[in-house]
């Protein structure tokens, strides 16, 4: 009886020194998921990024973009050893299909997944500002592109990798100013809440500064398909320019009507008719100019490297949301580099301390706001069949 | 002169792409809210043959209009007929329709957007367009065509329901089919027939806006089905003329309202006023009134 309870005993306290044992070992010897999980200050020898990204819908143009600006940059921190010999940033991709409940729940399973060290956002705003709060709540450093409204970068884990367009906009003004095109006409989605907002807020103030008349701005909805009456209004009044804030099928039609309507003078445009979504609309569109993150006929060596790296891998030239998905990701390897830790919270530490800094990206000299990616910008200007710098 | 010609083109485009839709729902029952996908992909058919070659127009819409035939046969054949057969009355099959449509028309938008990216698409065709200053207005030649269209078909369909033995019998379908089916109408191949020209109209419509707009959204179609079943209910349903006229009365507001500088105000008075014309004249502007017996 006595040997029967001393070998109890021993049984327990062998069971609780091996459960101890394991737990040791368990915590120290498998690299990723502890250093990951527990913010080990130390950097993992497989890091694990998510991304929930638009590949299919309305916006599928930016999601793909994105994603592959992103693969080119994952390729270069692998092949360079940036985060350190055999270090292996990977990165798995999901479709959100512009939908918020199915963006809603692949965040959520990625924030489950203790072995992702950090996400890139879905790029549709009504998305973005969805999953944030999730975000913050789950404390898993997330950078979004494109996202541009209000709610997105709320709190100390969402971030932007996309500068609002209202940010670099001075360019076209300023640019307007060089130019002598003193009085403009805007014609604006005012469905689209970023071109709702530069048309009746930031671009007003934009224009005094720089001399510049609006002497007509123009609404339209975002299933407004014939522009023949205001073009021909526009070519009526034959304003030196016209500030065309538009979604890309409807700049088609609209450069094309006010060509037909007589009009010759400047159309000025936004980077949604970048990336060729203007190449439809033919002879219209020559000589349309608009300010944007990111062109690849940029000629800083940074945006001439990502350039050629992306037209070798993709044979096509990069547009901005591939600059955007690939500055994103460079961002958070220089944040793990900086905290020296690819933990959640090293990454979010890392992110921040980088946005402090600023660095040197495909998109130029790139400073923060807080959390929020601002880039110099650059005018450019369409040929009819491809982009260069506007003079 | 301008604006008037303005609401004329945009009507024409209205009813170009509402006549499909009207012919099957008004005489066949069929709400067919694929309509839209059909016309969308209709054109981008003849975008992905345009891309080998720059297409002569009446091959471009040749291309669209087969296209479109095709696929509104097709979703005749196996949907909503077998939801006809499957349902229990009327009432359930058009409910079922209405739902079936909207699920078949998902299939195009999702290949269209996976292929484009959901990034414009035109359709290269070798045809220029011209733009003639007249003094008192401005016409391109692509807005003529576009006017010459939709004009000429929507009166020729209109006077071929009434005039031609076809068009009767299909009238008599829409009336009332279990008893024109009980005159010997043929209502299974006249149905078929029937989807095949409004899916032609689509195609037609798609083309020709494809090439007057220069480009389309793959959910350049998904906008225009809410227009056209406004156009239908304002018109009357069962009534081509009331479509016929709807179309010009939306599109004479509309131009009317931008024209005001109302732009963002478009829908809302659009549809308002659609809204009192139904209080007014349930039936639309020259729709059947409904006869119950007691």
């Amino acid at each position: 009886m006595k040997n029967q309870k001393i070998g109890r005993i021993v049984a327990a306290a062998l069971t609780i020194g091996t459960m101890a044992l394991v737990t040791a070992c368990g915590g120290g010897s498998s690299t990723s998921s502890a250093s990951t999980a527990a913010g080990g200050g130390a950097i993992a020898q497989e890091i694990k990024l998510g991304a929930v990204h638009d590949l299919t819908g309305p916006v599928a143009y930016a999601g793909v973009g994105a994603k592959n600006g992103a693969e080119i940059a994952i390729q270069e921190i692998n092949d360079s050893a940036f985060l350190g010999q055999g270090v292996k940033v990977s990165i798995d991709e999901v479709d959100s299909a512009f939908e918020i409940e199915r963006a809603t729940s692949e965040m959520t399973k990625m924030m489950g997944n203790k072995d992702i060290v950090a996400i890139i956002g879905p790029a549709a705003s009504q998305q973005a500002a969805a999953v944030a709060p999730l975000v913050e709540r789950q404390k898993v450093p997330t950078v979004f592109t494109q996202a541009g409204s209000s709610g997105v970068v709320i709190g100390d884990y969402t971030f932007r990798g996309t500068a609002p367009m209202e940010t670099y906009y001075h360019r076209a003004a300023e640019w307007m100013k060089a130019q002598g095109l003193t009085d403009t006409v805007i014609v604006y989605n005012a469905q689209f809440p970023t071109f709702a907002q530069l048309a009746d807020t930031h671009f007003p103030p934009l224009a005094q500064q720089n001399g510049i008349t609006i002497s007509n701005k123009i609404a339209v909805q975002t299933n407004t398909q014939d522009f023949t009456g205001p073009a021909q209004q526009i070519a009526q009044a034959n304003p030196k320019a016209v500030n065309v804030l538009l979604n890309a099928a409807q700049s088609v039609t609209f450069l094309n009507q006010l060509r037909q309507a007589g009009y010759t003078g400047q159309a000025v445009a936004t980077s949604v008719q970048g990336a060729g979504n203007i190449a439809p609309a033919g002879d219209a569109a020559k000589g349309l100019v608009y300010p944007t993150d990111f062109s690849y006929a940029q000629t800083d060596p940074k945006a001439v490297a990502f350039a050629k790296a992306y037209q070798a891998k993709f044979n096509k030239l990069p547009d901005n949301y591939a600059a955007e998905g690939y500055d994103s990701i460079w961002w958070i390897a220089r944040g793990i580099k900086a905290s020296g830790d690819s933990s959640r919270q090293g990454i979010q530490k890392g992110l921040k301390q980088v946005a402090g800094e600023g660095f040197e990206g495909a998109m130029g000299k790139l400073t923060f706001e807080g959390n929020d990616m601002r880039v110099p910008g650059v005018m450019i200007k369409w040929d009819g069949t491809a982009e260069t710098l506007a003079p | 002169m301008q604006d008037v010609l303005n609401a004329a083109q945009l009507g024409s485009v209205y009813l170009l792409f509402a006549l499909g839709m009207a012919l099957a729902w008004g005489t066949i029952g069929i709400l067919n809210f694929a309509h839209g996908a059909t016309f969308m992909f209709s054109a981008f058919v003849a975008h992905l043959v345009s891309q080998a070659f720059a297409l002569p127009l009446p091959l471009a819409l040749l291309i669209s209009v087969l296209t479109g035939a095709l696929i509104s046969v097709a979703t005749q054949v196996f949907a909503f007929q077998p939801i006809i057969h499957r349902s229990r009355n009327i009432t359930t099959a058009e409910t079922r329709i209405l739902i079936g449509g909207i699920g078949v028309a998902s299939i195009p938008l999702a290949i269209a957007q996976r292929m484009t990216h959901s990034a414009p698409f035109g359709i290269n065709t070798t045809y220029q367009d011209v733009v003639w200053d007249l003094g008192l207005f401005r016409l391109s030649s692509t807005s003529l065509i576009v006017l010459i269209a939709g004009i000429g078909l929507g009166l020729g369909i209109i006077f071929w329901l009434r005039r031609s033995k076809q068009g009767l019998a299909l009238r008599a379908i829409g009336v009332d089919s279990e008893t024109a089916a009980g005159m010997g109408i043929n209502q299974f191949f006249l149905s078929i027939g029937t989807m095949a020209v409004a899916g032609g109209l689509a195609g037609l419509a798609g083309a020709l806006l494809t090439i007057q707009l220069r480009a389309i959204a793959p959910e350049t179609g998904d906008q225009l089905i809410i227009k056209a079943f406004a156009i239908i209910v304002l018109g009357g349903l069962g009534s081509m003329t009331g479509a016929f006229i709807g179309s010009f009365i939306l599109a004479t507001v509309e131009t009317l309202v931008l024209k005001a500088n109302l732009g963002s105000w478009v829908d809302a008075v659009s549809f308002g006023l659609i809204f009192i014309v139904l209080l007014l004249r349930p039936q639309g502007i020259l729709g059947r009134k409904e006869v119950r017996r007691t």
